[in-house]
């Protein structure tokens, strides 16, 4: 493979307090790659997700993305970003899709898709409305635009977030657990969306329990365990032939259907 | 007023109601309604903007600032509000005064507090003394719409504080997550997001600004409760109107007027809280619950 790095961790540290969360993660999503990462409650992979996009501050290690790396001032739990413009500006070219949707409650579902675009990237207003458009048809939600968050199924909520996200045309998309908090229905309208993207070749860090999906759409899989990356590699062998005990009880606990194979 | 009113004692029935009811002091009593409503239409955007002020001072990020904030929005907790409407508009008062003499006459050297009493040059008085009465009364109002504002900013800048906390983290953290600055968090979701949860606290507020108008009559000003009583009282027949005490009536009148307005008021807020609802998309129990009280 030679295409470049969009997201490069190296011995990412993480303290909360006296817990160690994150001991030393690497990490690296190239152009187009999707990542899943997996590993039971608790093992510190919103955390790790978090650290990426810098709503987190990780005490120790190198964050890169696309070759430029995050500078910081101070050192262990007192560092922080050096440069907010920086911060900024990294943030607008990784977009978030969270558990809970976290639609803003205020706007319409147009209104969210449209708002960091408008008010982050500066972007016209009318081109962006007309792109929401767009991306709400391609979610499959485009007749909801003028309604508000609260009236939406969660399915309709987290499709309208995976729009908001795409909004920002960002270099990655970062999903925490984006079909956690979906009926079994509503996940699958979600899952389809994901798949889609990662069928377009987006370049994709994703946390989830769904198993299947990290199978389908995963072309690297890491495991995450206590705060350290137990095992990882391609769908097939992580999810084939599991060299750890570790990874053996989780996806066995998870999803026999997935493992016993 | 009428001109069959001109000889009173020999006036009966209705007609000598009406001429009663249009006197000269009657008229004042009517325009000291206005007075109370001018009070609550001045006060209570002054206070909310003193409110919003102390607020956002409160949870600024630069310390001298929030101290400020903090000092403002808790200093009427704990004192009775009674005492700081007699206290601030004296203090004000004072203060106005003091400046003024310190630039308008230098040349006196003799201090301003002497003993018990507050003496300052002629020229500083506010408002001079040759000033006609109508200046008097309206700095008197002036002064009172001033204390009001101090006094409901403080509650109401407790009640924002509230509200700017009770904004849900996720939608703030998401918005830093796209890439917002403070600047632009504050603007396009802490503040549309905060009104939901200030609107009960609110809506609490203005009841209580609107019973605490009464005390205009403490501040000196002639309000309705005022007259109330002037006009109500027993008049015996020195006056041109005599009439036994009648202060039930007087005081009845303005019951039916402070509880319709109450009414009013309560279906103005019903109203607003409804859009606002209906602009977020939520039930009107997600909000019950955010009643932050002053
Ligand atoms: N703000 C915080 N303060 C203190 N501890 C925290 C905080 N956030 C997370 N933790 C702890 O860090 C650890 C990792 O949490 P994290 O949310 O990253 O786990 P996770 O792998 O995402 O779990 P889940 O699958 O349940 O979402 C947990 O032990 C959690 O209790
Ligand atoms: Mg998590």
């Amino acid at each position: 493979m030679t295409s470049t790095s969009v997201i490069t961790l190296r011995q990412v540290r993480k303290n909360y307090g006296a817990l160690e969360v994150l001991k030393g993660i690497n990490l690296e999503a190239r152009e187009g790659e999707v990542i899943s990462l997996i590993g039971s409650s608790g093992s510190g992979k919103s955390t790790l997700l978090r650290c990426i996009n810098l709503l987190e501050t990780c005490h120790d290690g190198v964050i890169e993305f696309c070759g430029e790396p995050v500078r910081w001032q101070g050192s262990g739990v007192t560092r922080q970003p050096a440069d907010k413009a920086q911060v900024i500006r990294m943030r607008t070219q990784l977009s978030m899709v969270f558990q809970q949707f976290n639609l803003w409650a205020h706007m319409t579902i147009l209104g969210n898709v449209i708002e960091a675009p408008v008010t982050v990237l500066g972007r016209d207003r009318n081109a962006a409305v007309e792109e929401a458009l767009a991306l709400l048809d391609k979610v499959g939600i485009a007749d909801k635009a003028e309604a508000y968050p609260a009236q939406l199924s969660g399915g309709q909520q987290q499709r309208a977030a995976i729009a908001r996200a795409l909004a920002m045309k960002p270099k990655a998309l970062l999903f925490d657990e984006p079909t956690s908090a979906l009926d079994p229905e509503l996940e699958q309208e979600v899952v389809k969306v994901i798949q889609q993207l990662a069928a377009e070749g987006r370049t994709m860090v994703l946390v989830t329990h769904d198993m299947k999906l990290a199978h389908d759409v995963s072309s690297h899989v890491i495991f995450l365990n206590q705060g350290v990356v137990e095992e990882e590699g391609p769908p097939d062998a992580v999810f084939g032939s599991p060299k750890t005990d570790r990874l053996r009880q989780f996806l066995h606990a998870t999803s026999p259907a997935v493992a016993g194979a | 007023m009428f001109e069959f009113c001109v000889e009173p004692s020999q006036l009966q029935g209705l007609t000598w109601l009406s001429c009663y009811l249009t006197t000269g002091k009657h008229m004042a009593f009517y325009t000291s309604f206005g007075t109370v409503l001018l009070l609550l239409a001045l006060t209570a955007p002054t206070a909310l903007l003193f409110g919003f002020c102390g607020a956002v001072a409160s949870r600024s990020a630069i310390a001298p600032l929030r101290w400020i904030g903090r000092t403002y929005v808790a200093m009427v907790r704990g004192v009775p509000d009674i005492v700081f409407f007699l206290f601030v508009p004296i203090a004000l008062d004072q203060g106005f005064e003091y400046i003024r003499h310190m630039a308008l006459c230098p040349e006196v050297t003799e201090p301003i507090r002497r003993g018990n009493d507050f003496v300052v040059c002629t020229a500083a008085k506010l408002p001079l003394n040759a000033d006609p009465q109508w200046m008097h009364e309206t700095y008197g109002f002036l002064l009172a719409v001033l204390s009001f504002a101090i006094v409901f900013g403080a509650f109401a800048g407790n009640t924002l504080r509230g509200a700017f906390e009770a904004v849900p983290k996720a939608q703030i953290e998401t918005a830093q997550a796209y890439g917002m600055t403070s600047r632009q968090l504050f603007w396009r979701i802490l503040l549309p997001q905060m009104w939901i949860y200030a609107l009960p606290g609110l809506s609490n507020l203005w009841a209580i600004l609107t019973k605490a108008t009464p005390l205009l009559f403490l501040l000196g000003v002639e309000d309705i409760v005022y007259w109330a009583r002037e006009l109500g009282s027993m008049k015996t027949s020195a006056f041109s109107y005599p009439h036994p005490n009648w202060q039930l009536w007087y005081f009845l009148g303005l019951l039916v007027f402070y509880l319709l307005l109450t009414w009013v008021s309560d279906r103005a807020f019903a109203r607003l809280m409804a859009r606002f609802n209906l602009g977020q998309g939520r039930t009107g129990s997600d909000t019950a619950a955010a009643g932050v009280g002053r």
